[in-house]
């Protein structure tokens, strides 16, 4: 089966400074080098701090800005050749959804337009028809069909959040790139929002591209992870294995350092010395190895490679057989304790669940 | 909490007065206490009152549209009757307060030595040149690399996470009894909030200082509190010390935010999720505020608000139903 996304040698330099007469003077390598690939119906996390090239790979997996080396292929054909035409047609199957669902919705519009506007553009819907589709994707997204004469300012972060998922879907794409698309939100609205999309991929086999910064986020979420650092990919593989045994010193660091919601969790936090250096002028050698505590000589004058180990794990590090075990590293939750766990069971049964209940007759509203 | 508490709220109501007339609720009723040494976590979504009401005690509530009632004794002073002159001298002296913003809340027109040194002069006065080497040594006890070199920086020249440690150095500038952090580490890479957690816990050992933390995080609040106080809607519904409120919450607006996180050790297929919407706060409703987005609601929770209840020892919720292992035993 040949994967539905293949990324090959991404490369995409920023210009930072310019000479007097427009020669370019310093480059911000926001991404260098980075190969993935992404199965229909998949969904592959991009994580790493601020700054280390997430959001730029999504972009230029859309082609909303162009690559300056490398190939994206979609489907088996190559994006970069595509012409003005064909890019329309390749962008009716990959979508995007932001961050912020308060500046991503032209508040101009009604939702009723905003999600019209995809099917006309792409020619999609007979207009006669436009009004039931328009009705489905709200249900689809858990938003009442009677919304669609309302403009954004009158909906929550949340509901604005399902009309940008709504408009995404409008087009029926195979990818959806999600651009931390619930860091915006309330701890309750943003489960609301993960269990959409999780739903979403299960009905209409979506693949994501998952970008975040939420560890916790990310494992409940992601078939396959990609951590990067400063334009690089570190370490590739599955959600669970990684997790269960994080490979790379900086997977590590990052991974030790979830907060988790259970007071004394057992942990062996690595906590990272020093700032995370300037993708303006990244160190020579491996990108880490200011921050590295294992560090040795090799590092600081040698780029190590990405090296699979056969089993979907790979990782780029000179050190990678000689470090410590990584048992203990991410920390344990423990889970829920007994109690809760029958609590929020009940919580999440309704009124049905709960012993003695009284009424139902409050019926809640959907968000 | 034994002793006498640092500070302690009863009472404290803030009523936001709009321009059309109308009149929110923000803030109805909260008490709270902090003991000397204690890290108290205040937990709760956007718009429940929280911030509002650290801003309260920091007196930075503007006062032609806020009213305020209740009480706020600190140290001796009801912090809601004392004189503006007065307040100016406990701000960043013995009550200090770090915002979530560190981008926004330093002076980019003043290096970070200055914004130090203008505090400590402020407060504690002497010469120039020792408040100097104070700052110093208080960037140092920050871990701001090199401080001698970088305490004649602009703001803009250090990154997200160094500028909330100089947040932090000046917060600390004339060792508080009390820190009010407003999500400290929303902002930040979880690496540097790893970093920023640690030196919290490591100058709270050493100033004994009590804590104030702020967050919607709960992972963080597991992390550095001793004590949880959940708002919801303007109120406290609950309120525990942190083991038991991740164990065994007694309110289901608690239960349903822990259910609403992705736990790293839980695979579950779908999330909890706490449906329906906050009530308006310009009118309030008559019962529990929590009643219509609650699975476990009964007729009577309906009817009249709830009190604040003792389920067991220091384990306070605002729930009729609790304790709740009743309804699923």
């Amino acid at each position: 089966m040949t994967a539905l996304l293949e990324v090959e040698g991404l490369v995409k330099h920023f210009v930072a400074e310019r000479s007097l007469f427009g020669r370019a003077l310093a480059h911000v390598k926001a991404v260098d080098g980075v190969s993935f690939s992404l199965e229909a119906g998949k969904t592959l996390a991009l994580v790493g701090e601020s700054g280390c090239g997430k959001s730029t790979v999504s972009r230029l997996v859309l082609r909303l800005i162009e690559p300056d080396a490398g190939s994206i292929r979609f489907e088996g054909r190559d994006l970069l050749a595509l012409d003005a035409s064909a890019l329309r047609a390749f962008r009716r199957k990959a979508q995007i959804i932001f961050q912020d669902p308060y500046a991503s919705l032209n508040p101009r519009m009604t939702v009723g337009q905003i999600l019209t506007e995809p099917l006309a553009l792409h020619g999609l819907v007979p207009s006669a028809q436009r009004h039931e589709r328009v009705a489905e994707l709200l249900r689809l997204v858990g938003l009442e069909p009677r919304l669609e004469r309302r403009y954004p300012h009158e909906f929550s972060g949340g509901q604005r959040q399902r009309i940008a998922i709504a408009r995404a879907l409008a087009v029926e794409p195979k990818l959806i790139i999600c651009d931390e698309p619930v860091s915006a939100l309330d701890v309750s609205i943003r489960s609301q929002i993960l269990n959409l999309l999780r739903e979403l991929q299960d009905r209409l086999g979506l693949a994501y591209i998952f970008v975040s910064h939420d560890l916790a986020v990310v494992k409940h979420i992601a078939d396959h992870v990609a951590v990067m650092n400063l334009g690089q990919i570190v370490e590739t593989a599955e959600a669970d294995a990684l997790f269960s045994a994080p490979s790379h010193p900086y997977s590590r660091a990052l991974l030790s350092a979830i907060p988790v919601p259970k007071p004394q969790a057992k942990r062996s936090r690595i906590v990272l010395q020093g700032e995370i250096p300037s993708a303006l002028n990244p160190p020579p050698g491996c990108r880490f190895h200011t921050r590295c505590p294992y560090v040795i000589e090799r590092c600081r004058t040698e780029m190590p490679q990405l090296v699979p180990d056969g089993i979907g794990h790979a990782t780029a590090c000179h050190r990678t057989s000689e470090l410590p075990s990584s048992a203990a590293i991410v920390p344990s939750d423990g889970g829920f304790s007994p109690v809760l766990e029958k609590l929020v069971a009940a919580f999440s049964g309704g009124p049905e669940a709960v012993r003695g209940s009284g009424v139902s007759s409050l019926g809640t509203h959907p968000a | 909490m034994s002793g006498s508490p640092l500070i302690e709220i009863t009472d404290l109501r803030i009523r936001f007065h709009g321009d059309d007339g109308r009149i929110t609720h923000a803030v109805d009723g909260v008490d709270l206490s902090v003991a000397n040494g204690a890290t108290l976590g205040l937990v709760g979504e956007s718009g429940c009152g929280k911030s509002v009401t650290s801003l309260a005690i920091m007196g930075l509530l503007p006062k032609q549209s806020a009213e305020i009632s209740g009480a706020i004794h600190f140290d001796g002073f009801d912090l809601l009757k004392t004189p503006d002159q007065m307040l100016r001298d406990l701000r960043g002296n013995r009550l200090a307060m770090i915002f979530q913003e560190p981008m926004t809340s330093l002076n980019p027109s003043f290096t970070i030595g200055d914004q130090i040194i203008e505090t400590i002069l402020r407060h504690r006065g002497g010469s120039r040149k020792s408040a100097r080497e104070r700052a110093i040594d208080l960037l140092r006890r920050v871990h701001i690399p090199s401080p001698e070199r970088r305490i004649d920086e602009y703001p803009h020249k250090l990154s997200g996470g160094m500028r909330q440690r100089v947040m932090i150095a000046m917060a600390l500038a004339c060792d508080p009894r009390l820190l009010i952090a407003d999500e400290p580490t929303t902002a930040l890479d979880v690496t540097l909030q790893a970093q920023i957690l640690e030196l919290m816990r490591e100058l709270k050992a050493a100033s004994g200082a009590a804590i104030i933390l702020i967050t919607h995080d709960l992972g963080v609040v597991a992390e550095v509190c001793d004590e949880v106080a959940v708002m919801y809607a303007g109120e406290i519904v609950e309120r525990a010390p942190v083991d038991e409120l991740f164990s065994a919450p007694q309110h289901p607006y608690t239960v349903g935010l822990l259910g609403s996180i992705p736990r790293l050790d839980h695979r579950t297929e779908q999330l909890a999720t706490i449906e329906g919407m906050v009530p308006n706060m310009a009118q309030p409703p008559a019962g529990c505020r929590f009643a219509a987005r609650c699975p476990f609601v009964l007729d009577a929770c309906t009817k009249a608000p709830p009190p604040l209840i003792e389920v067991s020892p220091s384990h306070l919720s605002r729930c009729i139903r609790a304790p709740l292992e009743r309804l699923v035993s």
